[in-house]
């Protein structure tokens, strides 16, 4: 399970995201899933901006030729 | 002695080709282009001039940067050649314009051509995607384009793969060498995101390999949106109407390549207090609601209980009604012989005693008359 965190990627995390606001934005809520849907949205939340703060771009430069 | 050998023809040919590639493995002409024609849309013919001197060239349309009339000056590279019937020529190996007006005059004629097919319609473009994952980039890894694009890209944004494909920018070997990078980000397993291409600012001729017609035709093809910067604002490239989105300068791209961290740490904060007063809300509408429905049932026990109230009272009246002591109140008596209550003057006989009940007390009484 942390292991599969781990290898989310943001854009993923920004989809997860999306469907609780969307959830939430909808009429029908049920508290008890409210506050679990939270839990999650928060969660989700600090790991966008972990990620925010600590990814760095990773440079691959292609050892092909592009002379013939 | 040279002239004691005597040679045949094909010999003689065979004598001076080798002679020049030895001599003249490659030469740069520049020139006026006259002459120029294009045959069963493979083999092109063209003459460059001076006011003295006028030199044969012939190569294919692959060799081609674009459409091209008399009159421009272009710069070819080439090797010259003794052809066994045709005479003498040089092999175009590259051609393009030189000089700001014969560029411009290339680059209109080759605008008009890939317009007329509509390879810079707006209705092609595709938006970039808003978070790429990887990106493919074509430059030259030792320009400030690519300094500046990577610097500006780690400022905005993290966790991008970027792929570097090392690029001439300019110059003969330039247009190839871009058309083979881009191929070869739209010929892998896994297409990348986004296809980032980009060079600094520069003259007419270091930007001419951005409106050469094989690289604008392959940015038009490829199957991976496209960003194009080329130069400084100004530059406007045919690669750059050609691609999907064009920055104005390599800065510029990154800008429009990725989001900007703090941005979107912002929106995140937003989302979170939102989403916070979202479940605060839920909580106090659920709240207000109990209470609704407390109040509710509240009132309807009230009503019940006093509905009860007034069947009690009712049924009370009712059972005052049948009591014997109103009764009595009212002068009624009750009268009874040994223990018996009487309701009918049979089985009564003279000299019976009778109990006589009445509302505060009770009388014995003797029968006279019957």
């Amino acid at each position: 399970m942390a292991q599969s965190k781990k290898t989310k990627t943001y854009q993923q995390m920004a989809e997860q995201l999306a469907e609780l606001i969307d959830w939430f934005e909808s009429d029908k809520v049920n508290l008890d899933e409210a506050v679990t849907k939270y839990a999650q949205a928060m969660e989700l939340l600090e790991q966008m901006e972990n990620h925010l703060k600590t990814a760095e771009n990773k440079i691959k430069k292609i050892s092909a030729k592009f002379d013939e | 002695m040279m002239q004691d050998l005597v040679l045949t023809p094909t010999e003689f040919v065979a004598l001076v080709n080798q002679t020049f590639e030895a001599a003249y493995p490659l030469v740069v002409i520049e020139g006026e282009l006259s002459n120029f024609r294009v045959s069963k849309n493979r083999w092109i013919y063209f003459d460059l001039q001076d006011e003295q001197a006028s030199v044969k060239f012939f190569g294919t349309v692959y060799n081609l940067p674009g459409p091209l009339e008399d009159g421009l000056t272009v710069n070819v590279v080439g090797y010259p050649r003794l052809h066994p019937r045709f005479g003498f020529s040089v092999n175009i190996q590259s051609i393009a314009p030189v000089g700001e007006g014969s560029i411009k005059k290339a680059a209109d004629l080759l605008k008009a051509k890939l317009q007329a097919e509509g390879l810079f319609d707006p209705a092609r473009k595709r938006s970039l995607p808003p978070v790429p994952q990887t990106i493919g980039l074509v430059t030259a890894a030792n320009s400030a384009a690519y300094s500046d694009f990577i610097k500006i890209l780690n400022e905005r944004w993290g966790g991008v793969e970027i792929q570097l494909a090392d690029v001439y920018v300019q110059g003969q070997q330039a247009p190839l060498q871009i058309v083979r990078a881009i191929e070869h980000f739209n010929e892998l397993p896994k297409l990348p995101d986004l296809l980032v291409i980009t060079r600094g600012g520069g003259s007419a001729e270091d930007l001419a390999s951005f409106s050469d017609e094989r690289v604008v035709r392959a940015v038009s093809a490829s199957r991976i949106p496209t960003l194009v910067a080329v130069g400084h604002e100004i530059d406007v490239s045919l690669a750059e109407l050609a691609a999907d989105q064009r920055a104005s300068t390599p800065s510029n791209a990154a800008q429009m390549a990725v989001p900007s961290r703090s941005e979107v740490i912002g929106q995140l904060h937003n989302l979170r207090l939102g989403l916070s007063s979202q479940l605060a809300q839920d909580f106090s509408q659920a709240g207000s609601e109990l209470s609704q429905d407390k109040k509710y049932l509240t009132s309807q026990v009230n009503l019940y209980i006093k509905d009860l109230r007034s069947d009690i009272t009712a049924t009370r009246k009712l059972v005052r009604v049948f009591d014997p002591l109103t009764a009595l109140k009212r002068g009624y008596a009750i009268v009874s012989r040994r223990g018996r209550h009487l309701s009918s003057i049979k089985g009564i006989k003279l000299g019976d005693r009778l109990d006589i009940r009445l509302s505060d007390g009770a009388l014995g009484a003797k029968v006279e008359e019957i």
